[in-house]
């Protein structure tokens, strides 16, 4: 079809639709005037004398006044209770705060945090949540993806696999850390009793060099699981065709799974990622279960007890805040990036 | 290059101890080159037929062979095969290049360059060379089915598999990709086994067509040959649009005794039909003849009431009732009660007019009512006299 002729069509329904409008609504402006979708448009507009009752109007039916009810309570309960206290716990963080006594807000400087960064302890408990971060999330990851790429594989349709490896996610922390430390206790313990059949004897819980990993195992234990679970949704995601697509194109077991298959779990890692890190971060409760107290054996340190230990054993409840602003940020630094990575997406 | 034969291919699966059978003793010699159609209502088997040539499915018994040699036990990466999904099956986090250069890398020992121009020209051929770097969710429908088309073609296989690659097109862009596909298969000259379910799409497309119904090869043959001269009741209904018109009649003497009617038959076609008694009349719509009011009183001609028009352009689907058949008119009628004639675009007739149907002698098939084999098909002699004369 030639072009000349449907521009003409084009342009005479173009001006029979702007003849109906004149008619319609007598209105001769151009083409370009927004149209207002959103209920706002009979306010305001060509209205020259905008009285009190005018803008009353105007304020009942904006959209803004009228979301109010359903956003302004919970963001009111959130700005309080959770941005209000990270606020108000930065601010003592920047005072002397010892013991019993209200804080001195007249002199805020950051001695805290330089005194945290000189000190051994702190130093130590950094180290101990990084390599807690990390062992922790990537043993949970791979643990979690080869489970479930094997349920994937043979079980596609039995369920009760999925809740075998599910069921220890669904246990208390203070639970499992019971659990952990009869099964680590050095003399009755079931490790030792089935390695002392080699006359090994190690001490899981007391020793320095072995307590940290010992910590990472029984949590890794208990959140491969979930880590499994959001792969596999990841995996069934996945159509057939693209492992028989694989299949006919050459690719091994591996290499398939590898190039074609872990590739689109990139939001499953994601998901799981942040959920594990945020869990190792703030791992406490694990520790203090598994210890019993607030200071940990030696070498099991990580920010958490250590902030809980300075605040509420020793009350330097200044210096306990401090240390929760740094591990404030770190939890920052590993959501920051996901937000982002979802906004970008547009999932935001 | 490449033969492809099924020699009595069987496929069980286990259904809670009970077997189905779901490709019953499949045989098929493929020619070199050839388009072979595999076509059937859903069910029927085809998917699975393909899927073991693929080495996706195994097979229960029987055997598969490409030029002499049998296959069955191979891998479907050493298959020389390339395969086309319904769904396409593009790897998502992959540009087109790389998928399309993905079983090249894997299955071959091609160098980066060989494997980088191949992928060039094959995307040339197919018109995406300008979408190479985009994902698939950046692209249409109708360039994912490209690039699935490319993907295969890449690989340089010898017998490409189509698993109903149109069937998530819209209409026109499928009857262009139909014409699009059948060119390219002309000029590469490689063996193609297409699935499909669409029997527009089997006699347009194939260079034969086998059809299956319940796990059994029905016929295979031309699409013509499976137009014309329909092995049994299932081709002659399944191939062709509107669907062949049936009647179960029981023979008396020299005629056929239907519930409305009675058709006389000719010596030579009462022959073919031997000894059966339940014997199935079936007639092409567009050989049914719509006369005037007053001329048809012949032998094959039978008066009706035309029940519903469908104009489709180049001709109108017109559904007759038999008259006096009161339960044909009735709401809650069931569709055997009419049947349909084709007639042409131009000419008027309206629902509820009385109409005179003839069904000519030498278009009709009779088919044994109880195992619905073919006893004689139409005439094909003189092929030119009986065009619809409307």
């Amino acid at each position: 079809m030639p072009s000349p002729d449907r521009t003409d069509v084009g342009r005479s329904i173009r001006s029979r639709l702007s003849d109906l409008r004149t008619r319609l609504v007598g209105d001769t402006g151009d083409d370009e005037s927004p149209v207002r979708t959103d209920g706002g448009a009979t306010v305001s507009r060509g209205s020259a004398g905008t009285g009190l009752s005018d803008r009353l109007r105007s304020l009942r039916n904006s959209r803004f006044v009228g979301s109010l009810p359903f956003w302004l309570p919970p963001f009111l309960l959130m700005g309080l209770f959770v941005y209000g206290a990270i606020g108000w716990n930065f601010l003592i963080s920047l005072t002397d705060m010892e013991g019993f006594g209200d804080p001195d807000y007249s002199a805020l400087d950051f001695q805290q945090y330089a005194e945290l960064f000189g000190s051994e302890a702190f130093i130590n408990a950094a180290r101990n949540t990084f390599v807690l971060l990390v062992a922790f999330t990537v043993l949970c990851l791979v643990l979690g993806l080869v489970l479930a790429i094997l349920l994937d594989r043979t079980l596609r349709l039995q369920n009760t696999f999925r809740l075998v490896y599910l069921l220890p996610f669904s246990l208390s922390f203070v639970v499992t850390a019971q659990l952990w430390a009869w099964m680590y206790d050095i003399d009755n313990g079931i490790i030792n009793s089935v390695l002392s059949l080699g006359g090994l004897r190690p001490d899981w819980i007391g020793n320095p060099q072995l307590v940290l990993g010992a910590v990472i195992f029984a949590l890794v234990w208990q959140f491969s699981g979930y880590a499994m679970v959001v792969f596999l949704a990841g995996l069934q995601a996945i159509p057939d065709e693209h492992f028989e697509a694989a299949r006919i194109d050459g690719a091994s077991t591996i290499t398939m799974y590898w190039r074609v298959i872990i590739p689109q779990l990139r939001g499953s890692v994601i998901s799981a990622l942040v959920v594990l890190m945020i869990g190792a971060l703030k791992a406490f409760d694990f520790l203090y279960a598994l210890f019993g107290q607030y200071r940990p054996a030696a070498g099991a340190d990580i920010l958490a007890t250590l902030m809980v230990r300075e605040a509420y054993s020793n009350q330097h409840w200044a210096y306990g805040s401090a240390i929760a602003i740094v591990l404030y940020v770190l939890a920052l630094l590993v959501v920051i990036p996901y937000l982002y990575s979802q906004y970008r997406r547009g999932a935001l | 290059m490449a033969e492809l034969s099924l020699d009595g291919v069987t496929k069980r699966f286990d259904d809670g101890g009970n077997d189905i059978i779901a490709v019953d003793e499949a045989s098929l010699e493929i020619d070199d080159g050839e388009f072979l159609v595999l076509v059937g209502p859903s069910g029927c088997g085809k998917s699975t037929t393909l899927r073991m040539i693929a080495g996706l499915e195994s097979v229960s018994s029987g055997t598969i062979s490409l030029d002499g040699t049998v296959i069955d036990d191979r891998q479907p990466a050493d298959r020389d095969i390339a395969m086309v999904f319904q769904s396409y099956a593009l790897y998502p986090h992959m540009t087109v290049r790389e998928n399309m250069s993905f079983g090249l890398e894997e299955s071959t020992e091609m160098s980066d360059d060989e494997i980088r121009d191949q992928v060039e020209s094959a995307a040339e051929m197919m018109g995406i060379e300008q979408l190479l770097d985009r994902t698939p969710s950046e692209l249409s429908g109708g360039q994912q089915q490209r690039v699935a088309l490319g993907r295969a073609i890449v690989r340089s296989p010898a017998v490409f598999l189509m698993d109903e690659p149109l069937s998530n097109l819209d209409a026109k862009l499928r009857s262009q990709m139909r014409t699009e596909l059948q060119r390219m298969q002309e000029d590469l000259g490689v063996t193609t086994v297409y699935v499909t379910h669409d029997q527009t799409e089997a006699m347009t497309m194939g260079d034969r067509i086998a059809i299956l119904d319940d796990g059994r090869l029905q016929q295979v043959a031309t699409p013509l040959e499976a137009y014309h001269e329909p092995a049994n009741r299932f081709v002659a209904g399944f191939i062709g649009e509107p669907s062949m018109n049936f009647f179960e009649t029981t023979v008396e003497d020299e005629r056929l005794v239907g519930e409305n009617f009675d058709y006389p038959l000719s010596e030579e076609t009462r022959a073919d039909l031997g000894d059966a008694t339940d014997v199935t009349l079936g007639v092409r719509p567009e050989d049914i003849e719509l006369v005037d009011t007053n001329e048809g009183d012949g032998e094959h001609d039978f008066r009706t009431v035309v029940d519903v028009v469908e104009p489709v352009g180049s001709g109108n689907n017109v559904y007759l009732a038999f008259e006096g058949d009161e339960s044909a008119s009735e709401l809650d009628m069931d569709e055997s009660r009419t049947f349909v004639a084709t007639i042409g675009g131009l000419r008027r007739i309206e629902a509820g007019q009385p109409a005179i149907a003839r069904l000519p002698e030498d278009a009709i098939h009779l088919f044994d009512g109880e195992t619905g084999e073919a006893l004689h098909n139409r005439n094909l002699d003189d092929t030119e006299t009986i065009e619809p004369q409307l």
